[in-house]
């Protein structure tokens, strides 16, 4: 298998520049994405209000 | 009390003593010990050339930063290759067959290389949950399945060696069984039965070997990525 990418043949522009799944950096980018996404969902699914029911007049 | 195939498992105490402890230290008292003479005697030597031509063999892939594992290794193996062929005598009791004691060596070391990798090379280590030249679709849910065979590779480690070691035990027990109750009704059956059973204990000394060469291995290649 081949060794680490340097990704001097991969010339990226923009957001693939930091998001890539070739190069080193680009890779550990692309896992603390992840995670911090996922962080993210949790997050807003356990602070998100709960609906209370409506009260109504006996 | 009615006996079952599963009490040869149980950890053995005695008089309230538990006899674990002894099965854990009486392998260390089988090994010679190199003397404080120039020249060691054959057995010595012997055990020594392996234990030096294992080594170099195992730790051969490794960085030099991880020869400092060699010591730890080395001596996990020895350890295990005693305890599982020490097992295989009967009425021994195999501590290997305990998950708890294969759990508890599994997981430290794991948890070390994985601190280590975390530590030292934190963007190596980490570009590891993602395999090079991933397609842009995939790239989440492999990060998520990567992770998850990362955090279950101390299971897979200490339940492969619980699971290969008792599932041996039960087969010879078993087998040798169902040799003894045929022996007085099916003769020639018995002694087919007994002929398995001898295979049967020539692959249980090959597993015994090969399960705890294996412990050890998937462990020096688990530091190899990350040291």
């Amino acid at each position: 298998m081949a060794g680490h990418d340097g990704g001097s043949q991969h010339q990226f522009t923009g957001i693939a520049k930091y998001f890539n799944s070739y190069t080193l950096t680009g890779r550990r980018n692309c896992v603390l994405a992840t995670y911090a996404s996922l962080v993210a969902i949790a997050l807003f699914f356990k602070l998100k209000p709960k609906k209370k029911p409506a009260v109504t007049e006996k | 009390m009615m006996l079952n195939y599963f009490d040869q498992f149980a950890s053995p105490i005695f008089l309230g003593v538990p006899l674990i402890a002894l099965a854990l230290t009486l392998p260390w008292l089988l090994f010679p010990t190199p003397s404080t003479r120039w020249l060691s005697n054959r057995l010595t030597s012997t055990q020594g050339m392996f234990i030096s031509t294992f080594t170099q063999q195992l730790l051969l892939p490794v960085n030099k930063g991880g020869h400092k594992w060699a010591l730890i290794l080395i001596s996990l193996m020895i350890f295990l290759v005693s305890l599982n062929m020490l097992g295989l005598m009967p009425y021994t009791f195999t501590p290997t067959t305990q998950l708890s004691m294969n759990l508890g060596l599994a997981t430290p070391l794991w948890l070390a290389t994985v601190i280590m990798g975390l530590h030292n090379q934190p963007t190596h280590a980490l570009s590891h949950l993602l395999p090079e030249g991933t397609p842009t679709f995939l790239i989440p849910i492999l990060i998520i399945i990567e992770t998850i065979s990362l955090i279950i590779r101390p299971l897979a480690l200490g339940v492969r060696l619980t699971a290969n070691l008792t599932a041996g035990h039960l087969l010879i027990q078993l087998i040798a069984t169902a040799a003894l109750v045929l022996l007085p009704l099916m003769p020639t059956v018995a002694f087919f039965t007994m002929i398995l059973l001898f295979f049967l204990t020539l692959l249980e000394i090959a597993v015994a070997m090969i399960q705890a060469y294996v412990f050890v291995l998937l462990l020096s290649l688990y530091l190899q990525e990350n040291i």
